[in-house]
């Protein structure tokens, strides 16, 4: 397997520590004067996000992880998965709504995806960070409602999600919304 | 926008250079310019050299601090000098440290290693003010941040405080717990002055027994967990000297790192005789960093 080290790991390098693949989000040269020189790695989970540092020799090595990034566009969903196609090689990918995660909210057929592979398999999803929705399930807007200030009211959209939206938008309006705050943006 | 406010640091720079100049100069310090290239090499456990070839077949070193030959003038009889030297290092490259940096280095004829550090701090002023000072032993470092008293604890019980793989004897695994422990618990915005450490990690400094520890009369002045100087009160024994430089040499060897060749010119002078001084290395680039708010070291020099 391919290997990096310490000195030439940079932020976004995705290393295997422990059989468990990672991006790298940050490397710091620690050396004091006179002592052995370290670095410091701060590493992302690619799969649980969790972030972790790890202090290595520096000039020890790391093992690189296979790990590829690519579009993939959504075919169907399943009973327990969603179906990905890639565009240009026609290939296609089961992953299950499990390792989808939080995600799974924004599945929409025909909307393209960024998709994480790590040794060949679909890791993690991430849906475009603006996505143009249907609003499926409010309530009418109550013209009282702004004068107490309330100017946001629940609603669900095509794909599932939950978000707030403002009071004078109504059921099957297309609005503008940004997946990684699940906020309202604009009309459409 | 940017390249204006990076001429404004260069013009504060040129600023401060002059102003260590009328420092040094108001105290009969005199300013020395000692050859970056050396045929012979300064040899420390944990700092790689430079290497050049600047003629055919023959290998020259880039220094690593102009100790050597500030030393060599001084058994010249020089007397009170000071250096604003480039220095280099192999692979030290990061948000605080680059190959190429510079340092104001400087020895005192006859002085007491206190009176080292309160003219260290001084030079510290002309760039940040007067701050706070806390002067804390090694010993006592360890004591009030890790509960640890080192003339108890073995090699086997302070390995278990760090992670193992990291440290190979008794001074990586201090080095660690002051890098990763102590350091990061020095008061910010004030200076921490920490002394007498572990007579192991002397490197050019004399020893002596306190507190039943035999210590290095050694000194490190931090801003909050920056390391800003290291200063000694410089060992002339010239037996003693190529002693530890031999030490030194063995260590790289046992870390498969090469070793290098030992400045018989230094130690000649030493043997001839360097009159009792203190010296310091104080890191000119690290103080204008701190000056103009920098947490990256390549804001605040040209490129």
């Amino acid at each position: 397997m391919a290997q990096a080290s310490t000195n030439e790991i940079r932020p976004g390098f995705k290393v295997e520590i422990e059989g468990q693949p990672y991006a790298v989000v940050g490397n710091e040269f620690v050396k004091p004067g006179k002592g052995q020189a370290f670095n410091r790695i701060r590493i992302k989970h690619l799969i649980t996000g969790r972030v972790v540092e790890k202090t290595y020799k520096s000039g020890e090595k790391l093992e690189l992880a296979d790990v590829q990034e690519t579009e993939m566009r959504l075919l169907y969903t399943e009973q327990d998965g969603a179906v990905f196609m890639c565009d240009d090689t026609f290939e296609q990918h089961t992953m299950s709504f499990d390792q989808i995660g939080d995600n799974a909210k924004w599945l929409k057929e025909d909307i393209l995806y960024s998709m994480v592979f790590y040794n060949g398999q679909p890791v993690t999803v991430e849906p475009p960070t603006f996505m143009e929705l249907k609003v499926t399930e409010t309530d009418p807007g109550v013209r009282g409602d702004t004068a107490s200030g309330r100017v946001l009211k629940p609603a669900k959209l095509e794909t599932g999600a939950q978000i707030q939206i403002p009071i004078f938008i109504d059921q099957e309006e297309v609005i503008k919304v940004d997946t990684r705050t699940a906020e309202y943006v604009s009309r459409v | 926008m940017l390249a204006a406010s990076k001429v404004d640091i260069l013009k504060d720079r040129a600023a401060i250079l002059r102003r260590s100049r009328e420092f040094f100069h108001q105290r009969s310090i005199l300013e020395v310019d000692t050859p970056l290239l050396s045929p012979l090499a300064s040899v420390d456990e944990h700092i790689d050299l430079i290497s050049l070839e600047p003629e055919q077949g023959h290998t020259s070193y880039l220094v690593s601090s102009p100790e050597y030959a500030m030393k060599r003038l001084l058994a010249e009889g020089i007397g009170d000098c000071y250096q604003l030297s480039h220095v280099f290092r192999k692979g030290e490259s990061g948000a605080n440290h680059r190959p190429e940096f510079t340092l104001t280095e400087w020895y005192r004829l006859a002085v007491s290693f206190d009176a080292m550090i309160r003219e260290t701090l001084d030079y510290m002023e002309l760039f940040v003010g007067k701050k706070p000072v806390e002067e804390i032993t090694y010993l006592e470092a360890f004591q009030k941040y890790l509960q640890i008293d080192l003339r108890q604890e073995s090699y086997e019980t302070l390995k278990k405080r760090v992670d193992e793989r990291l440290v190979e004897n008794i001074n990586d695994c201090l080095e660690l717990l002051v890098s990763q422990e102590i350091e990061p618990r020095f008061r910010p915005e004030c200076f921490t002055v920490l002394t007498h450490y572990p007579a192991t990690q002397a490197a050019l400094a004399n020893t002596l027994r306190l507190d039943n520890y035999e210590v290095a009369l050694r000194f490190e002045i931090y801003h909050g967990g920056l390391e800003l100087c290291n200063g000694y009160d410089e060992l002339i024994d010239a037996a003693e000297q190529k002693r530890r430089l031999e030490e030194a040499n063995r260590q790289r060897i046992s870390r498969g790192k090469e070793p290098l060749p030992i400045d018989t010119d230094f130690l000649e002078a030493l043997e001839k005789g360097v009159p009792a001084c203190c010296g310091v290395a104080v890191g000119f680039d690290r103080l204008m960093m701190l000056r103009h708010q920098s947490e990256e070291i390549g804001k605040i020099l040209p490129y």
